[in-house]
């Protein structure tokens, strides 16, 4: 049972930490489609810089400064350039696959992975079977609580939602909406490198192309499926996490009986249905495409 | 006519824009970006036979195009496109395995009916969702992507693995040569005149009819639709279907044409670079025409790159990835510069 809840716990906290990024950046009105190339690029940075600075202090500043610098950029694309968040985001993702594999083969040549000697911080003997888990994991349900407060009980949470559901309205009393999406983003980019650290160096100790394999659009689907909120997104992500580890036991248990490429698929089917249920009981998904202004008159 | 040279001169500087960036990132990768950009345009666009490569790689993504520009412009965001492409493919080869032996008219086209129907259904079940409980199509068409990249993987290592492969990388066993509509090098008058007519019809078909109007109206004001007592959901899902359809086409060409069989994700940018192609021409047919054959080139530059120029092929990505993060971005300043220009012509 340990090993099961050990599993779950790998593959959910660098979910929740992005998709902490998505709830912050769907509050304050941007739909983030980045979080997957934000991810990577969190993932990437600190695995680089566990090998090239031999601390993984000065590799976690290198990976959220990154994040948070390429953040702006988006910030600045879609809210002064007022490109498509949809697009843009997807753009921002292939940027940061592309961005990475590019670092990689420049750095490394033509190798796939890269591993570092040494990771994030355990947790330690004191918890037992799970002290091989990273401190990451132990902060993740500090962070849920703290967003929740943040979001919620706080002048600046209440900025934030003002700025997304209400622009206009922001504006008149004074609050400027684009600051604080930038805000947002920013503190959304610092998450996803915590998440993308967590994925490369908490249990794994190293980085590979594509590693993050659309965990950052399931982020996203969590925090659809959690209607914004920080601890229902938060449960989102972990139940996908839940489903991806039952996948890779029930691989154990039926062998070759059921193709495991298809059960690794099941992430993906839980998202689908998270998508489907949450739809079936808000009643529908709201127009995030922004469609009237994709096309010229 | 204003409006069109706005929105062509907004695509060509936010274009530059994107490789400004890109020249960024390639200096900070460690590469001159000066070399960078000159293998590629060799690569893509100057060395011999150029062309032939361009419309090798522009003449599938075209196809691809003009059923992301279908969906979009009835203001569905169906992103699947490369699923839907994987899915075409698979159903295509699944056909030619099962149909094997029989004479090749009879083969291909059945193998191009199989390939259509796979993608329209796997953009039909996006759509159904979307349509009937409002699920939101973007999430669910990516995670559609997700799951056609892995059975396209259980495919081609197993129903369909090739067991004389050298195991490098999954492949289904290849296509005997009789129902292969080109050689490798994958320009043939087949697949030529499959994107005339592809490009032809639906220009007919969103220019000149009602279903053309009707989604071209979904996509800016659902609303209107309904009051013309259109129904709204018949034009989506028509829209989600024919986007699908063709993507499915996309990939058996692929297939049947210069691949000849499958492998695990091959072209993985396929849909992407569709999308791309489909928001750079603004939504045009004929637009997407001309922006297929700038990103067939660049995909072609995508092989070059690594082995004649020994650079890195992700350049391409970037580029892709670039253009996409700005093409949708809209600039005061240019509108404003192309106002005051048609005022003082006017």
């Amino acid at each position: 049972m340990d090993d099961i809840i050990i599993a779950i716990l790998r593959s959910g906290t660098p979910l929740v930490y992005v998709t902490l990024a998505g709830v912050i950046a769907q509050r304050a009105g941007i739909w983030h489609l980045g979080l997957e190339g934000l991810m990577i690029a969190g993932a990437c940075a600190t695995i680089l810089g566990i090998v090239f600075t031999q601390s993984i202090v000065l590799a976690l500043l290198i990976a959220v400064g990154v994040c948070m610098v390429v953040s702006v950029l988006f910030w600045f694309v879609v809210e002064k350039l007022k490109a498509n968040q949809i697009i843009a985001g997807l753009g921002l993702t292939g940027l940061g696959l592309g961005g990475t594999t590019l670092a990689i083969e420049s750095i490394f040549g033509s190798q796939a992975a890269v591993s570092a000697p040494f990771g994030l911080p355990r947790i330690g003997p004191l918890f037992g079977s799970f002290g091989n888990l990273s401190i990451l994991v132990l902060l993740m349900p500090f962070f849920v609580l703290a967003f929740w407060v943040l979001l919620r009980r706080t002048r600046f949470g209440l900025r934030l939602a003002a700025a997304g559901e209400h622009p206009f309205a922001a504006r008149s009393v004074g609050i400027e909406p684009s600051r604080i999406r930038l805000a947002a983003l920013v503190i959304g980019g610092a998450l996803c490198a915590l998440g993308g650290a967590e994925l490369a160096a908490g249990s794994l100790q190293f980085f590979s192309q594509n590693m993050t394999a659309g965990r950052g659009f399931m982020a996203f689907a969590a925090v659809i499926f959690g209607a914004g909120h920080p601890v229902g997104a938060a449960l989102a992500a972990m139940f996908f996490a839940i489903v991806g580890a039952l996948g890779i036991r029930a691989q154990l248990v039926f062998g070759d009986r059921v193709p495991h490429d298809l059960l690794l698929g099941l992430p993906y089917i839980a998202t689908v249905i998270g998508i489907w249920m949450s739809a079936r009981l808000r009643g529908g998904a709201k127009a995030i495409s922004g469609f009237g202004e994709l096309r010229d008159n | 006519m204003t409006d069109s040279l706005v929105s062509i001169a907004r695509a060509l500087v936010f274009i530059v824009v994107a490789l400004v960036l890109c020249a960024v990132i390639f200096s900070i990768a460690g590469f001159s970006a000066e070399l960078m950009f000159s293998a590629i345009l060799d690569g893509a666009f100057l060395r011999n036979g150029a062309l032939n490569h361009a419309l090798r790689w522009g003449l599938p993504l075209f196809i691809t195009a003009v059923g992301v520009a279908i969906s979009f412009r009835a203001g569905y965001f169906n992103i699947g496109a490369q699923g839907q492409f994987y899915v075409g493919a698979i159903c295509a080869a699944f056909v030619a395995e099962w149909t094997s032996g029989a004479p090749a008219f009879v083969v291909i086209p059945l193998c191009f009916l199989a390939g259509m129907i796979g993608g329209a259904l796997w953009a039909l079940w996006p759509g159904l969702l979307r349509l009937r409980s409002g699920a939101d199509e973007v999430i669910t068409t990516l995670m559609g992507n997700f799951l056609a990249g892995l059975l396209l993987v259980y495919v081609t290592s197993g129903p369909l693995k090739d067991q004389s492969g050298s195991g490098q990388q999954a492949s289904s066993r290849p296509l005997d040569a009789a129902y292969r509509i080109s050689n490798s090098l994958g320009v043939s008058p087949t697949i030529i005149a499959i994107a005339v007519i592809v490009g032809l019809s639906m220009w007919l078909l969103v220019n000149r009819t009602s279903f053309g109007m009707m989604s071209g109206l979904a996509g800016r004001n659902p609303t209107m639709v309904t009051w013309q007592g259109a129904k709204l959901w018949k034009v989506g899902l028509a829209s989600f279907i024919i986007s699908g359809a063709l993507a499915g086409l996309a990939g058996t060409i692929e297939l049947m044409g210069p691949n000849g069989r499958l492998a695990s994700g091959f072209l993985p940018a396929h849909g992407f670079t569709a999308i791309l192609i489909a928001l750079v021409a603004n939504l045009s047919i004929l637009g997407s025409a001309v922006a297929a054959l700038f990103f067939g080139g660049l995909a072609s530059a995508a092989l070059y790159l690594p082995v004649i120029a020994g650079l890195p092929s992700s350049a391409i990505d970037i580029i892709n990835a670039a253009i996409a993060l700005f093409i949708t971005a809209r600039s005061q300043l240019i509108d404003r510069i192309m106002r005051f220009r048609s005022r003082a012509n006017g």
